[in-house]
């Protein structure tokens, strides 16, 4: 699993490649500190390289959200599979998010 | 120190009042908060709560006018004015009521201008209270100050009458005159009506409170206000905890309020309908549950889950087919074509459990 960060112009971009589950969650979850410190801007998800994601991923993007909500920002996610749409849909995820 | 071209009498009420400032400058923040909290504490909403203390050059004008009708600087009422600008007018009153639990008025220099208004017809309503404070802040228990209440339509047209110059109706050109009247008494009806507005919710809210509470839902029309109540019995919980018992997921909380423009647009017209849906397609949706979730290790699902898969359920059922569910989704996304694929995504599994 990788996450790569970026900053630009107030909006965080980050670009998720590989599978988020369990075991890659917990790096995961210390990968993203930089988007839970700037949760006030807009948050970019780029899941063009998303392979598969568990309910510890699920997890760690609800996480992202409610710091979002907490302290103004939002998130996005853009570019998801149809396997990672799916699971959205199913576990009612596609409704708290905004995606693109 | 200026004269101002004042008699003696004026230059000693002046100079009384140059005394009086720093008192003033401390009564002034003590009566604001006072008036501040008591508004807060009885829950009232205001637009604005402002204060000022007279400019030396305005009480001189005062004095060069009339400086005879004062036997000392306290016998000026608005060294210190305290305005109070509501949404509402019928707030008013309860402002009125306040200030006059919370100071000692002075009635014979009070005006209630709302009752001025109906005898010489000129002019827009607003409450002055002439008041005291004793004991608010040492050496100020005999100045008086006036506090001011008004609705921010009324300070509007305050506001914009003082901008043309003319102290009084008497001052101002007759064909004028009548215009002011004539947007004073618009003013005052849209005060009026906001006031009916208001009450008319208020009593709204509670009759549809008494009809959700006793069941009586095929009366309650489907709206934001009534949506929020129905979702007070929270409807969907025991769905979703059917569908969560399916991989002892937990239940995050997500928010409903995004489904009331979809239900309309699914034509639900009340909280019965709506209630309807929930019995009826009950089955179907944890059918659609399972077929998706059943296979999976997910143990993690949003709280929307019951009321996505209903509506999936209730408008396949309805043959609104493909076509329904891009709708929908076009409704609660916004129009994308990535819909498409949710659509078809749902139709086929629609398609395997016969709910098409």
């Amino acid at each position: 699993m990788e996450i790569t960060i970026k900053n630009e112009n107030e909006v965080m971009y980050c670009q998720m490649n590989g599978r988020l589950d369990t075991l890659a969650s917990q790096q995961a979850a210390k990968d993203i500190q930089p988007l839970l410190d700037h949760a006030e801007q807009e948050i970019i998800i780029d899941c063009s390289g998303l392979e598969y994601i568990s309910s510890s991923g699920l997890r760690l993007l609800l996480t992202l959200r409610k710091e979002t909500a907490r302290k103004g920002g939002k998130v996005i996610i853009r570019n998801i599979r149809e396997e990672i749409r799916q699971i959205f849909l199913m576990t009612g995820f596609y409704n708290l998010f905004e995606i693109q | 120190m200026e004269s101002y071209g004042l008699d003696p009498h004026g230059l000693a009420l002046l100079e009384a009042y140059r005394a009086l400032r720093p008192c003033l400058e401390r009564l002034e923040p003590a009566v604001v908060s006072k008036v501040r909290a008591d508004i807060a504490d009885k829950g009232l909403m205001v637009t604005a709560v402002d204060s000022r203390i007279k400019k030396e050059s305005s009480l001189a004008g005062k004095l060069s006018l009339k400086g005879g009708k004062y036997g000392e600087v306290t016998d000026v009422t608005d060294l210190l004015g305290v305005r109070v600008i509501t949404f509402y007018s019928d707030d008013v009153d309860k402002i009125a009521s306040m200030v006059e639990n919370l100071f000692d008025i002075d009635r014979e220099n009070s005006v209630d201008k709302r009752k001025m208004h109906e005898l010489d017809s000129f002019g827009y309503n607003s409450l002055h209270y002439v008041c005291r404070a004793p004991g608010l802040v040492p050496g100020a228990d005999d100045i008086r100050f006036e506090v001011q209440i008004r609705t921010a339509l009324q300070h509007v047209w305050a506001t914009l009458y003082h901008d043309t110059g003319y102290k009084s109706g008497i001052e101002i050109p007759r064909e004028y005159l009548r215009d002011m009247n004539r947007l004073a008494g618009m003013l005052e009806l849209v005060d009026e009506q906001f006031c009916r507005i208001r009450t008319g919710i208020t009593d709204y809210r509670r009759r549809v409170e008494t009809l959700v509470a006793d069941g009586r839902l095929d009366e309650v029309a489907l709206d934001g206000d009534t949506y929020r109540r129905y979702l007070l019995l929270r409807p969907f919980d025991r769905l979703n905890r059917r569908i969560a018992a399916l991989n002892q997921a937990e239940i995050q909380e997500g928010p409903l309020i995004q489904f009331l423009p979809l239900l309309r647009a699914m034509g639900m017209e009340t909280l019965g309908d709506l209630d309807r849906m929930v019995r009826e397609r009950w089955e179907d949706a944890y059918q659609l549950a399972v077929y998706q979730l059943g296979v999976t290790d997910l143990d993690i699902i949003s709280s929307s889950v019951a009321l996505q898969n209903l509506c999936f359920a209730y408008i396949l059922r309805q043959g609104g087919g493909r076509a329904g569910l891009r709708r929908m989704f076009d409704t609660l996304n916004g129009p994308s074509d990535s819909n498409d694929i949710l659509a078809d995504m749902i139709c086929k599994q629609a398609e395997t459990l016969k709910i098409i």
